[in-house]
């Protein structure tokens, strides 16, 4: 029996298929929903579920939520910019004295969702598919794995969530021939992914996503809006997590009800706040997050070579979808109504259970063809990406390459292993990287055959070939950085003691950035249209920018931040007249 | 690799309809499928190989056309190439600038320039799309004429299809980008 398992970013879900029907297995209260949340105690074993949940607001640094947004991710990346460490190195998150790995954390996670189906089934469960982001990269879908293993299961497949969904969709339907689209917004992840459903076979077109992207960014926008209605300065730990939970419920009741109107006892002190909030209000804090998903829909239908004319169905799904500003873009985008018949929190869920069913033999004549979501390359001379396997290419896929010494007697050929889309190395994420030995011979005559495979989990494996004697061996590929563990210790404790400074320095970059773009862009406007503003308009705007200089100078970060904004403000009417002049 | 038309059950010709080779492959792929009981990987990564060719319409009439291709240049594509490269390096400053502007003014200085910038890309894409179309209808003679052919206009038109689906799908790019600001 292999256990289907949707490990999300904010509620995880396990089930098994029982008698010919995906069944998903609830905990001993009845709930289906494991809140994705884990609590470190002092002493004993962590604490998953719901009651970890209840911690989080008395113990904040010592309970991990959301873990699945820094899953394969390294310090460095936009994702981990509040964590500190050795950049490049995988992240890791300190918990009670302890550097924790995010696989660490899921594992406690899966070994919860494990317990629950042993405690229901009465029997073992030790296998298991494991659902993520269409968009994950190779690390962070080895990552999971990784945490599968380190739960005690053999991961039989890591599956695709929109490709789960459709699956869950198309069961009853397998006689069908349709074109759909999956819109899937869950806590931390947006993927769109376009299927064609064609008499059991679901094929993958093209899925395009931003792991970023979610109900935690919706949530911490209503938060920041909670924020300045209360008139909230400063913030502790503690009131940022009863305010993150304050934002999250307010948005679930907002789905249903106009208005309403949060309660925070003893908020500030001895301060309670009553904040009233109306669903207007939050759709204008959420629209601009909820329409960078535009562009990922756009991208899909035209790598899927489809109009959104030719589609049969739009499938929501992903917590998330239940906002009504969301189930209005996505019908916008796609010039349809939405079909909401899949259960946003379980469809993923339940589409493992049915991977598992196939893969065990259980249900018979449905096949996925899934697909790598980003292109696999390698660099090139002159920091160039050359792409091996493109993106959306069905999996299991392989592509050969093959490579020559470049100077007699070069021993070997350092590989750099990139994913992504740009054009440029440097901007793609490096998956790592591999050293093809040369046998001794003069320049150009060393035959290594190389060939990247991508697996059905969507992971790639290198395996090279040493053409003359044919032999073959599987390559390890090297993570971006090397650093030994003692080293990578001192790192982070060093790194912790300058966390101050560097985030100073770090605002202050930022506000320079901003200056450096700022003065430029307004002497360009002043030149095109300062004729038509009033002289003392002008003038102001010339004292503005004089002060911006010299913040700049005087390396003060608070002032520069002001000057700048006083700028904004100068600048306004003289902004609003270019938008004019461009539109008209 | 064994033939990719026939691997998909097709005759060797110019013209194939884009649907019924999708509907081929997902019946072949999906019996031979790894996951399923006598699934076969290698026969399903051929398949999944050929039906890549037989839909590229520049693949497919290389197979065809037994010329290794890519000696002569298309007039078009001479003629475009110029317009192609500096419109794509104008498009990418311009959005580099746009997704970096972090302000009103520094947006609305870069408004007139987007709009020339869309503009251009659009009607750009409206030529390839004509050069497409009389490719298209070259593609149905050569179709027609079958199996008698010249190798080497056969080759030209491979190319010429490279060259605009590329180009294409750059451009695409850029003006979805810019759509979504």
């Amino acid at each position: 029996m292999i256990a289907g398992i949707d490990l999300g970013t904010t509620n995880s879900l396990i089930g098994v298929y029982e008698s010919g029907f995906p069944t998903l297995l609830a905990d001993s209260e009845g709930k289906r929903l494991i809140p994705s949340v884990v609590f470190y105690p002092e002493t004993g074993t962590p604490v998953v579920g719901r009651e970890g949940l209840r911690m989080q607001a008395l113990h904040p640094e010592r309970t991990v939520s959301s873990v699945k947004r820094l899953i394969g991710r390294r310090f460095g990346e936009e994702e981990t910019n509040k964590l500190n460490g050795p950049k490049g190195y995988p992240v890791t998150l300190p918990v009670n004295g302890q550097n924790l790995t995010p696989e660490q954390v899921s594992a406690e996670i899966l070994k919860r969702l494990k317990a629950v189906a042993e405690e229901r089934l009465g029997t073992t469960v030790d296998r298991a598919v494991i659902t993520v982001p269409a968009y994950f990269n190779d690390a962070q879908r080895a990552a999971t794995r990784r945490a599968g293993e380190l739960a005690g299961f053999v991961v039989e497949r890591i599956l695709s969530e929109p490709t789960a969904a459709a699956l869950a969709y198309g069961l009853d339907r397998l006689q069908e021939n349709a074109r759909v689209a999956v819109y899937d917004l869950g806590g931390g992840t947006f993927d769109l992914s376009i299927l064609r459903l064609d008499n059991g076979v679901f094929q993958v077109l093209s899925t395009h996503g931003d792991t970023r992207l979610g109900g935690d960014d919706l949530d911490e926008a209503i938060a920041g809006l909670l924020l300045r209605e209360a008139g909230i300065t400063t913030l502790t730990p503690e009131m940022k997590v009863r305010l993150k939970e304050a934002a999250r419920a307010s948005k679930e009741l907002l789905s249903n009800e106009e208005s309403t109107i949060v309660l925070l006892p003893f908020m500030e002190g001895s301060t309670s706040l009553e904040i009233p909030l109306t669903r207007t209000q939050i759709e204008s804090a959420c629209g601009p997050i909820i329409a960078r998903t535009r562009a990922h829909c756009l991208r899909a239908l035209e790598d899927a070579g489809l109009k959104s004319e030719e589609l049969d169905q739009l499938i929501l799904v992903g917590g998330s979808t239940r906002m009504p500003l969301v189930q209005r873009l996505a019908a916008e985008i796609f010039g349809k109504k939405p079909n909401l018949s899949q259960h946003p929190d379980e469809a993923v869920a339940l589409g493992a259970v049915l991977q598992g069913a196939i893969l065990e033999g259980s249900l018979q004549n449905v096949a996925l063809l899934d697909v790598t979501p980003l292109s696999l390359g390698i660099e090139t001379f002159g920091g160039l990406m050359n792409v091996i396997i493109p993106r959306n290419t069905t999996i299991p896929a392989k592509a050969g390459e093959m490579f020559t010494n470049a100077v007699a007697g070069q021993s070997g050929m350092k590989i750099i292993v990139l994913q992504g889309e740009r054009e440029l190395a440097g901007d793609n994420w490096t998956l790592g990287s591999f050293e093809i030995p040369f046998p001794p011979s003069p320049k150009g005559t060393a035959r290594v055959g190389v060939q990247f495979s991508i697996d059905a989990d969507g992971i790639l494996q290198v395996l090279a070939r040493d053409t003359p004697t044919g032999s073959e061996k599987i390559v390890e590929i090297q993570s971006a950085v090397e650093v030994s563990d003692e080293a990578v210790e001192a790192m982070l404790a060093g790194s912790l003691e300058h966390a101050f400074e560097d985030m100073d320095a770090r605002v202050f970059t930022e506000a320079r950035l901003k200056a450096e773009e700022m003065l430029p862009a307004v002497e360009v406007a002043l030149e095109q249209l300062g004729s038509e503003l009033l002289a003392s308009e002008v003038l102001e705007i010339h004292g503005k920018s004089s002060e911006v200089q010299a913040a700049l100078e005087s390396k003060e970060t608070v002032r520069l931040k002001q000057a700048l904004a006083a700028l904004d403000n100068a600048t306004q009417t003289l902004a609003t007249k270019l938008l004019e002049k461009a539109m008209g | 690799m064994s033939c990719p038309f026939a691997l998909l059950g097709f005759p060797r010709r110019p013209l194939l309809s884009d649907e019924a080779i999708g509907s081929a492959y997902r019946k072949l792929a999906g019996e031979s499928h790894p996951d399923q009981s006598d699934g076969d990987a290698e026969r399903f990564r051929e398949l999944s190989e050929a039906a890549a060719i037989l839909r590229d319409s520049s693949l497919r009439l290389r197979m065809l056309s037994s010329s290794p291709g890519g000696s002569l240049l298309p007039l078009e594509a001479a003629q475009l190439f110029p317009q192609i490269a500096t419109l794509l390096q104008q498009a990418d400053n311009l959005i580099e600038k746009q997704a970096t502007a972090s302000n009103a003014l520094a947006k609305a200085v870069l408004a007139a320039p987007l709009k020339n910038l869309r503009h251009d890309l659009e009607s750009t894409l409206n030529q390839l799309q004509e050069w497409r179309t009389s490719l298209d209808r070259e593609l149905i003679e050569i179709d027609l004429r079958w199996p008698e052919h010249d190798p080497n206009s056969m080759s030209l038109l491979a190319d010429s299809y490279a060259y605009a689906g590329r180009w294409e799908s750059q451009l695409k790019e850029r003006k979805l980008t810019l759509d979504c600001f």
